[in-house]
């Protein structure tokens, strides 16, 4: 009797520490995970996914930094794996394990740098350019210098992000985005301060919301938020501008000392299961670099220019590198815009 | 001499000045057309659309469960604070005084920090947890107002009275203070709640990135949502504002807050 | 009847609360200021004057300047509005007063976030209002009535309002208006009397507005970003930038200590006016 009862209690820790060791525990960004795509994952591997939410790199850094953060799998833009990467936070991956790396578009990550590579393994790509209302401006091709001009004074915005509009600067002075000249950044300040006298304001989210009811004709902006807009509004489009613009990549990474390491390499796998990828882009609007799901998206996807910018437009891209201590330049740079 | 029309006139351009906009905001919940600048119809799709948001019903219960727990609390705390301060003054009260008072005065932005990094140092998770406890911490100071504008109301002599003919500390507090407070506790709480659910930037930065209020939904829709939606939503908050905010009046109905 | 001991039961659960939960708060930003900031969001080890270093720029300065005539322009407007509404109001008698109060009262409560969204849907460019002021030819058919910061200021006053108006009401409900007639009586005119003898009786009234008023509005952050442009970003928006956009939460508690002090300043001001008026009142014996 006792022996049956001790057997029993072995069968139920023996269980349940598999239990606990088959759960993921997933951080990152709201929109990137659809409900659906992780329930299919838990059923398929027969494990639980806990998924917690950050709204930026900057509070997922915080939270790992102290250490034994309990995450198994983040979502870091390339800057921060650079700079995770530095301080020693993250796991190795190899790429080799992950069987669906086949799938894998070399095209689209071209402008990831190599040692990247050895702690994460890209997601999706999102662009920023300017979105813009089509009955107010008809060109085929758009360039910052609009913010110069008074034509669409007080009804364009720019974003609230330091090196996304420095960046936008930069570029167009035909400078590189990440540059650490100080007499370039200066440029760069005294172009936005001029661009600052003809837009309504800086923003990160309403411009959306701005665009779709004609608050605003025009704003920089990003690629997959902009495609939202477009999918309920036929008036809205999104280009990429002539001189150039900004691309990132966000990235799988694995903490240092995570506890299902096993699991998170599966889902980045399953991630990469071309109908699984498919079904991703269709729901949050970014591209994943899955070559195999490209012919699995419905059609206005496939042929979308804002999804696949051509090749002439791509090499206009340009991608925001970690500046360590010289990003203090550029801080400086926008504390004396914004005032 | 006749009296000058310039206050009354004045009093009335006020009245239409603060309620223009929120009324035109609760037209527009009705109107069939996402623009403001076109009347197509009467309707009450906006108000479907938001009952289908799943997102609404999580802050909801949320902000409920916060603005409960926040009153019980602060009413509590609040109504000991008044007391305490209308019953004796030390050198204790002047600082409790000051501890009262400086949470009325002082801006959100400064309570919200000074609450976030409390929470950072000691290294404790934002959540609904912490929510609450911002919450009471600003509720306790309109209660112990409410409460002690009350006290000030009160005679004396009637305990006094009440000892004289031979009744105990406990009971005069039981049966004489209370009853006579009653209002005023009820008016801090409905106060207390009302506050609590209309709080917008305190909350936010106590809150942690996947608790939501209603007040932190509606902030996340102006900027994401389609403003229709934020109407309906609006004018429902509204309605149960103004009538807790009625309800408080009658309950206190000398009370000037 | 009720002892000592009772006054330190009683008393301990608010000012124990408050303590733990404000004063120390307060005492921890003032500390955090002192903190070196990391490069990538996160508080450094060790003490350092950096952090107060680096608030001490032409642009704070501009920020803080902008941020106290903004405030300060609020306050007067909102005084200006509520004093004949204070009047008004504690002139009347009876359930006429119970209801313009309540009148007043009800957008008070109403929620923050949604009195600023009306405003940003009433000054839509594209919206009905924008029209009709185009069509009466009050503006230009291009003009933005949203994003400037006239906008802010309007708004503010808006939600800044009831806070003016109830102290003033408390003061002026308990104005003898006999003392007006008086005056009238006597020969004084309206406007004088008003100014000569019913303002300085409601002073406790009009220092409490003043308070009530200011203080919030020099730490507004909210209505200058929702409805606010590109030249009228404020020190709140300074500080919650530091905190949601940068994680630089050393210099946030420098800004926000920043703050603490310019706010004090009136505070200070108004208790030591208080304890002059309290001291003059204990030798004229009142009560």
């Amino acid at each position: 009797m006792i022996r049956i009862l001790l057997s029993l209690i072995l069968l139920f820790a023996l269980s349940s520490c598999e239990n606990d060791r088959s759960k993921l525990h997933l951080y990152g960004w709201e929109e990137v995970f659809s409900k659906e795509i992780i329930a299919e994952f838990e059923k398929r591997y027969d494990t639980t996914v806990i998924f917690d939410i950050y709204d930026s790199n900057e509070t997922m850094y915080a939270k790992l930094r102290t250490g034994a953060s309990g995450y198994d799998l983040i979502v870091p833009t390339l800057y921060f794996v650079e700079i995770m990467q530095k301080q020693g936070m993250l796991e190795e991956i190899d790429w080799d394990q992950i069987p669906n790396v086949k799938n894998l578009d070399l095209n689209a990550i071209w402008l990831v740098p190599d040692n990247i590579k050895k702690n994460a393994f890209p997601f999706y790509l999102s662009y920023s350019g300017i979105g813009f209302r089509t009955d107010r401006i008809t060109t085929p091709t758009i360039s910052w210098h609009i913010f110069n001009s008074k034509e669409f004074s007080r009804r364009m915005t720019l974003l609230n992000d330091i090196r996304e509009v420095i960046g936008a600067a930069l570029i167009t002075l035909g400078f590189d985005p990440n540059t650490t000249n100080p007499e370039e950044i200066d440029h760069a300040k005294q172009l936005i301060i001029n661009w600052k006298k003809h837009i309504a304001k800086f923003e990160n989210e309403q411009y959306k919301n701005g665009l779709a009811t004609g608050e605003f004709f025009l704003s920089q902006g990003y690629s997959g938020e902009i495609m939202q807009v477009m999918e309920e509004n036929p008036k809205i489009n999104f280009l990429i501008p002539e001189e150039g613009s900004l691309i990132s990549f966000d990235f799988f990474a694995i903490p240092k000392g995570a506890k299902n390491k096993d699991l998170a390499m599966k889902f980045i796998n399953f991630m990469y299961e071309p109908e699984i990828s498919a079904k991703n882009m269709i729901s949050f609007l970014e591209r994943i670099p899955n070559q195999e799901a490209y012919p699995l998206l419905p059609e206005y996807l496939r042929e979308s220019h804002v999804l696949f910018p051509s090749e002439e437009t791509q090499e206009r891209l340009h991608v925001i590198r970690d500046l360590g201590e010289d990003i203090k330049l550029y801080h400086k740079a926008w504390e004396e815009i914004k005032e | 001499m006749r009296r000058s029309l310039f206050p009354f006139i004045t009093t009335i351009s006020v009245i239409i000045f603060l309620y223009l906009p929120v009324l035109i905001l609760m037209a527009s919940s009705f109107n069939e057309s996402r623009f403001s600048s076109e009347w197509l119809g009467f309707s009450f799709k906006w108000y479907h659309r938001l009952f289908e948001e799943r997102d609404v019903w999580e802050a909801l219960k949320n902000s409920l469960y916060v603005g409960s727990a926040a009153t019980i609390l602060s009413t509590i705390i609040g109504s000991l604070s008044a007391f305490a301060l209308y019953r004796w003054s030390s050198r204790l009260q002047s600082i409790h005084w000051g501890l009262i008072y400086s949470p009325l005065v002082v801006p959100d932005i400064l309570m919200g920090m000074s609450l976030l990094i409390l929470f950072l140092a000691f290294q404790v998770d934002l959540g609904l947890m912490t929510i609450i406890i911002a919450h009471t911490t600003f509720c306790i100071s309109y209660v112990a107002m409410v409460v002690y504008a009350r006290l000030e109301q009160f005679d004396d002599h009637l305990i006094e009275a009440a000892l004289d003919l031979g009744a105990s500390s406990w009971q005069v507090t039981a049966r004489v203070v209370i009853p006579f407070l009653l209002p005023a506790i009820i008016s801090g709480a409905l106060l207390a709640f009302t506050i609590s659910i209309d709080d917008y930037i305190i909350t936010s930065f106590v809150a942690g990135p996947g608790t939501s209020t209603l007040p932190i939904y509606v902030y996340g829709m102006i900027k994401f949502g389609a403003t229709p939606i934020i109407n309906a939503l609006s004018t429902i908050m509204l309605t149960v504002t103004f009538v807790l905010a009625i309800a408080i009046q009658l309950v206190s109905k000398e009370s000037t807050i | 009847m009720w002892s000592k001991r009772s006054e330190w039961l009683i008393t301990s659960s608010p000012f124990f609360w408050l303590l733990l939960f404000f004063l120390i708060p307060t005492l921890i930003v003032i500390a955090f200021s002192f903190k070196p900031s990391e490069l990538y969001g996160g508080i450094g080890s060790g003490w350092t004057l950096e952090t107060i270093g680096k608030i001490f720029t032409r642009s704070t300065a501009r920020l803080l300047f902008r941020s106290t005539w903004i405030a300060i322009s609020v306050t007067a407007l909102c005084l200006f509005l509520s004093l004949p509404v204070g009047y008004y109001i504690g002139s009347l008698r009876g359930w006429r007063k119970h209801f313009m109060l309540l009148l007043i009262i009800i957008p008070f409560w109403s929620s923050f976030i949604i009195r600023i969204f009306a405003w940003k849907q009433l000054l839509h460019p594209e919206g009905f209002f924008h029209k009709i002021l185009v069509n009466l030819n009050l503006i230009q058919p291009d003009a933005t009535l949203l994003y400037t910061t006239s906008t802010v200021i309007l708004v503010m006053v808006y939600s800044y309002l009831p806070f003016a108006i109830l102290p003033i009401y408390a003061s002026a409900s308990k104005f003898d208006h006999h003392l007006l007639e008086a005056a009238y009586d006597l020969g004084m005119g309206k406007l004088k009397a008003f100014f000569m003898i019913f303002i300085p009786s409601i002073k406790n009234g009009i220092y409490s507005a003043t308070l009530l008023v200011l203080i919030p509005a020099i730490g507004a952050y909210v209505i200058p970003d929702m409805v606010g442009g590109t030249h009228s970003m404020m020190i709140g928006n300074k500080i919650a930038e530091a905190t949601f956009i940068e994680r630089n939460i050393p210099f946030a508690s420098a800004l926000s200590t920043l703050m603490m002090s310019v706010v004090l300043l009136p505070l200070l001001l108004a208790a030591i006016l208080q304890n002059r008026q309290d001291k003059a009142h204990a030798i004229k014996g009142g009560h």
